[in-house]
């Protein structure tokens, strides 16, 4: 007996020991230890308890206030039971069963942009959190209190930095933002005890280089796949943005997916989703990782919903072409060239007089994350058909945006896309404007978003009926995550700035 | 005794004792910090927001009276949020965006924003021809009624954006009862699950959707369909006619 009872604390007490590097390889149930949840990017849960047969019995069972006006953007971390969310300058650690607040940090007061935090990632028992100032805050996660702050970038240069850090192995990789100046994108790996750089990936070359693009910024997590120990990454659109004189050419390597050796930083191959970019179409969106059958053959696949329109199906292990379709209208390419990448059309450049295109700034989707579900082989994302007018003219330089945009019409859409074909299977209207809500599947056949008027939504997979909803009072602009605790299962939503937990009536 | 009490009282009146520059300055370090990404760091444009420099509702502003409400309700229908600021804090704001306004109207060249000269390269003929035939907007409009004059109440910009689809444009709600009553009024709110609208002596009536049958009469929603069909010479003919109807009906 004795042994018995010394074993289980043994286990408790492992339980205890935050993130370990199998836990990130293969997430249990009680957690969602990395911002996708696991390193695929699919947002997609092997939880069964909720179906669609008892869905419409589900209810709040918790709500946690930041009191902030700011929006939550990020996707809340859970491990040892504990939540981790947070908003610029801000990190809530809270209790996964109740929703009451742990510890709270606060960052000092800075001039950074304060336009969104997506989230912190944990390496052990410690968090890192990224800054608008361009810092990296290494946190521990039983108060909050700071190991230390290193500057990932220079923000008084123009950069600033708002994603949830990746972790694999001992590497930190963060990324940056910046794009009200010309300034170059990389992408950097960090010691998670030290804060040393171990390596940096340089997206664009150094600003000044004569002909040549800057930007390319890495401000969205990416994915990774274990197995042939590789780590992808979307870039962000060239500078200045709306105006390409000045960077003739394709702009390598914005608006593209990377695949990078996460050891060395190295660059194994290249996909450009937007050559010659004008539009402000960041290609940061999900790279999700499928192994499924394409037409007959099994293959190792990465799958995006660009922010441009497109959606990519490729090889994963040599970034070989498998699919290049539209999810949306888009009307800015002449066609699609043999590796697979949209060719732009230079009548479609921003110019004096205004060109009209689809889809507008805010793109065919954006940041928040789609999801694969495997059983019906869908690929759900939340799109958003769109008219915006660009312009561009000398008098507005090269340097920044370099130019006006102007959305005119717009509307929230989610799509079930078949991913060996690009059709679509079903699509359920979200409203006017659009919705930008993240997307999440469950093993039970459930999809878990927010439509473009504040309801939460529970819909069927297999054919996007609503199952369930609820009135949050504001916009879902983060992801959802689910996770079971006591075995009883929580979805967990934000809307404005308040986290919302569901689950089935206790019993 | 404005300055003792600075001195001795730092904490509770610091900031109302600030100077018009220190007010500027604050005001430029929340901006960065709260509005720079959509308004960009000038405020003459980012990433969604306009270019507050020729802003109309800024040229008219007096002291925040018209900025405050916007930066503390927003604005629902185009995404600018709502602030949680104290009156110094929107003073400050307040300050910066007219400041700026006033440096961008004394450079010349090194301007973003939208000329509507810039807006007047198409041809006039094409763009009628276009507007009574491919178009067929002249089955619900006409240059002397609806749109006599419609050069002048907007610029060229807000009339290019009106064009290609009128935010915010009125409709009609019709709803049947499950006692086969009707009631009719102005679309209030519309989303899967409830439908409402304002009836005729303006008042809010809402219902669940899956009880009642609403349908919606919206004019406006066939600028969505043009959207798909236009080129841009087809707009920019079309801006050409437009900005010729700049007299209104007597």
């Amino acid at each position: 007996m004795r042994i018995l009872i010394t074993l289980l604390v043994g286990a408790a007490g492992l339980l205890a020991q935050g993130t370990t590097p199998d836990m990130l390889l293969k997430p249990p149930a009680d957690s969602w230890p990395a911002y996708h949840g696991d390193y695929s990017g699919r947002r997609h849960s092997s939880l069964t308890q909720i179906t669609p047969e008892n869905v419409r019995n589900m209810g709040l069972a918790w709500a946690f206030q930041t009191g902030q006006t700011q929006t939550l953007k990020c996707s809340p971390l859970l491990v040892d039971g504990v939540l981790y969310i947070t908003a610029p300058d801000n990190v809530w650690a809270v209790d996964a069963r109740s929703g009451h607040q742990i510890w709270h940090y606060a960052y000092p007061k800075n001039d950074g942009f304060h336009i969104g935090s997506r989230g912190v990632s944990m390496y052990g028992n410690w968090i890192y959190f990224m800054t608008p100032d361009a810092k990296l805050i290494c946190l521990n996660s039983k108060d909050g209190t700071v190991r230390w702050n290193i500057a990932v970038a220079d923000s008084a240069k123009g950069y600033w930095t708002t994603m949830s850090p990746m972790i694999i192995g001992n590497h930190v990789i963060v990324g940056v933002s910046g794009d009200f100046d010309n300034l170059n994108g990389f992408l950097k790996s960090v010691d998670p005890e030290t804060g040393k750089t171990q390596w940096r990936f340089d997206s664009t070359p150094p600003a000044g280089t004569p002909d040549a693009t800057t930007g390319g910024m890495t401000w969205m997590t990416g994915t990774y796949d274990p197995a042939a120990k590789l780590l992808y990454w979307g870039t962000g659109n060239p500078t200045p943005v709306l105006t390409g004189k000045k960077r003739p050419g394709d702009d390598l390597y914005t608006c593209s997916i990377l695949a990078l050796d996460p050891e060395t930083g190295k660059m194994v191959w290249h996909f450009q989703a937007s050559p010659h970019d004008t539009h402000d179409w960041d290609a940061v969106e999900i790279p999700v990782l499928v192994d499924a059958d394409f037409h007959g053959t099994p293959r190792k696949m990465l799958m995006q919903t660009s922010r441009n329109g497109y959606f990519f199906v490729l090889d994963r292990i040599t970034g070989e072409n498998l699919l290049t379709t539209t999810f949306g209208p888009t009307n800015w390419a002449t066609g699609v060239d043999k590796k697979g990448q949209p060719i732009p059309n230079p009548a479609k450049e921003p110019a004096p007089d205004g060109r009209l295109i689809a889809p507008d700034e805010g793109g065919l989707t954006n940041y928040r994350s789609p999801s694969f579900d495997p059983k019906t082989g869908l690929f759900i994302v939340d799109a958003h058909p769109s008219y915006g007018i660009y312009f561009a003219k000398p008098a507005d330089g090269d340097f920044g945006w370099a130019g006006a945009d102007y959305g005119v019409w717009g509307k929230g859409v989610l799509e079930a896309i078949d991913y060996q074909t690009g059709k679509m299977r079903w699509t359920h209207e979200l409203g006017p404007n659009g919705a930008g809500a993240g997307v999440l599947t469950t093993d039970s056949g459930l999809i878990f978003t927010g439509d473009a008027q504040g309801s939460v939504l529970a819909l069927r997979t297999s054919d996007g009926k609503t199952l369930w909803h609820a009135g949050a009072g504001g916009s879902m602009q983060s992801s959802p995550i689910t996770y079971e605790l006591d075995g009883r299962q929580y979805v967990v939503t934000s809307a404005g700035g308040v986290l919302f937990s569901w689950a089935l009536p206790e019993r | 005794m404005v300055s003792f009490l600075c001195r001795t009282l730092p904490i509770v009146l610091a900031l109302p004792c600030l100077g018009r520059a220190q007010t500027v300055e604050a005001g430029r370090s929340q901006f960065q910090q709260q509005c720079a990404f959509c308004h960009g760091k000038d405020s003459a444009g980012g990433e969604d927001g306009p270019d507050l420099t020729r802003s109309k509702l800024v040229a008219e502003d007096v002291k925040g009276d018209k900025i405050g409400p916007v930066v503390r309700n927003g604005r629902a229908n185009t995404g600018m949020p709502r602030f949680n600021v104290s009156d110094q804090e929107l003073a400050s704001l307040v300050a910066f965006i007219h400041t700026q306004k006033t440096l961008a109207e004394s450079q010349n060249g090194k301007r973003r924003g939208v000329e509507t000269a810039d807006l007047r390269t198409g041809s006039v003929e094409k763009g009628k021809q276009y507007f009574n035939g491919t178009g067929n907007c002249a089955a619900c409009h006409s240059p002397t009624g609806d749109l006599a004059g419609v050069a002048k109440r907007n610029d060229g910009l807000k009339l290019m954006e009106r064009l290609m689809y009128p935010r915010g444009a009125k409709s009609k709600m019709t709803v049947t009862l499950p006692s086969g009553e009707s009631v009719t009024g102005e679309t209030a709110y519309q989303d899967e699950f409830t439908v409402a609208l304002k009836d005729a002596s303006g008042r809010y009536r809402s219902w669940d959707a899956s009880k009642v049958k609403a349908t919606v009469d919206a004019p406006a929603e066939a600028h969505v369909e043009l959207l798909a069909k236009y080129t841009d010479d087809d707009i920019h003919n079309l801006m050409a006619y437009l900005l010729t109807l700049d007299k209104e009906n007597k």
